[in-house]
């Protein structure tokens, strides 16, 4: 495994290079409802290939196979493969990318706040609804899935899987309504992403009906996610007023510290 | 016409380091504010100044979760060095506390006047730009009338520091320069960080 990135082609310095080694880190995200979102990093070609190839995973997995069809089936020469310097690891990516700009057309919430005849939903439910169509959107491949794991693992991939990780993170709690722009928007994104990427890995085992054995995994993970934050925001209040305590007590010895 | 990624990442980066650098601003003034409490003459100075940097942080946290910005991860740091500095030239004196003032106000300023420059920058190659697409258009407009507004609102305040003698403070040459070159190297980190 640690062999494979002295095997693989030089990089050159192209566009796609520079996109490989990934250090965006949510750099150049501006979305805007005048210019648009920023959409797949991947160019017209590239996306039309990738697309073609995503047809075949269910088939021939993420592999180099499904690329080649895809391929041919536009009418492209095999040498095209050399689009894409990370081989395999683009299909991947260009899958997330995809299901990731996918879910806000998957979920409508005032629909879903009609139909089940709620008044508002509270922030977790909406989390979790936009978490299961997420993980929803991934049965047609899950049996390819641990493949895309493994790929997404390598030592070279992992920067990419991150930031493709924190992407989705942000996306979902963008969608659930979220406004912070403080630092509990990287606490938030930070223990979605470890929630999502473990429940992910479940789901790939769970060979129960429909599924609905990840769907309990998934509720005690945000379960330990809210009961972590309520222990975090009693730490603070302890601290806050044993704080105050001193300070009160040195003001009556008259020592005036604020 | 859409946005290049250069255009985008330069109004990424703006974005950050301008809420960082109000929320650095709103710190430094409560910091000062803590020490002045019982001034009579400076009391309702600072809180003005204050109040107007507060009304900066909020339009800037607007901003940023309208469009999905990233805020800057260095905010528990900015959080505790800016609550110190006002505090610290606070308790150096009043004067040093005006000095403090007009070295900040005075790499705002050039800070926020960079950002014009590129923006309108935009505006002369593509004029078009500014009138803005569809219903919500306008929002680069609106960007420049804003970072114009508070650039002023900054000036305004480092002239009010002026005023009431900043550059007759202790050691004013070190603390002014020293205070500049933090908040250049505070603004190269939150850009990119």
């Amino acid at each position: 495994m640690l062999l494979r990135p002295l095997l693989q082609q030089p990089r050159t310095l192209t566009l796609a290079a520079s996109r490989s080694t990934a250090t965006q880190l949510l750099q150049r995200s501006y979305h805007s409802a005048e210019y648009g979102t920023p959409g797949h990093s991947y160019s017209p070609t590239e996306t039309a290939i990738l697309s073609a190839a995503l047809h075949h995973v269910p088939t021939t997995g993420f592999t180099k196979t499904s690329l080649t069809t895809g391929l041919r089936e536009l009418g492209y020469p095999d040498i095209t493969l050399n689009l894409f310097p990370r081989g395999e690891f683009d299909l991947v990516k260009f899958y997330l990318e995809k299901q990731r700009l996918n879910l806000g057309a998957l979920v409508d919430f005032p629909k879903i706040q009609a139909e089940a005849g709620l008044g508002r939903l509270s922030m977790t439910q909406k989390i979790r609804t936009l978490c299961i169509e997420r993980l929803k959107a991934n049965e047609p491949v899950i049996h390819k899935l641990p493949e895309a794991l493994g790929l997404m693992s390598l030592l070279e991939n992992i920067p990419a899987s991150v930031t493709e990780l924190a992407e989705l993170s942000d996306e979902i709690w963008a969608l659930a309504g979220d406004t912070s722009v403080d630092t509990s928007w990287y606490t938030k994104r930070a223990s979605l992403g470890a929630v999502y990427a473990s429940t992910e890995l479940f789901m790939t085992q769970d060979r129960s009906a429909d599924f609905a054995e990840t769907w309990k995994f998934l509720d005690r993970r945000l379960e330990d996610v809210q009961s972590l934050g309520k222990a975090t925001a009693n730490i603070g209040h302890y601290v806050g007023f044993t704080g105050n305590a001193v300070l009160n007590i040195l003001r009556s010895k008259n020592v005036r510290l604020f | 016409r859409p946005l290049t990624r250069n255009e985008r990442l330069f109004l990424n980066r703006a974005l950050r380091v301008n809420q960082a650098g109000e929320l650095g601003a709103n710190l430094i003034y409560s910091g000062q504010y803590a020490v002045f409490k019982s001034n009579a003459r400076l009391r309702p100075l600072i809180r003005h100044m204050w109040d107007q940097e507060i009304h900066h942080l909020d339009t800037f946290d607007a901003l940023l979760s309208r469009h999905r910005v990233r805020p800057t991860a260095m905010r528990p740091i900015w959080n505790v060095a800016g609550y110190a500095l006002g505090l610290g030239t606070a308790l150096l004196g009043e004067k040093a506390a005006m000095a403090c003032t007009e070295a900040v106000e005075t790499e705002i300023g050039t800070h926020y006047n960079n950002q014009l420059r590129v923006l309108l920058g935009m505006l002369k190659e593509e004029p078009g730009m500014f009138q803005g697409l569809g219903e919500e258009g306008g929002e680069l407009r609106r960007l420049v009338e804003t970072i114009r507004e508070f650039r002023d609102d900054e000036l305004e305040h480092l002239d009010t520091a002026v005023e009431h003698d900043a550059r007759k403070a202790e050691g004013y040459e070190i603390l002014h320069h020293l205070i500049r070159g933090g908040c250049k190297a505070a603004i190269f980190v939150s850009e990119r960080v």
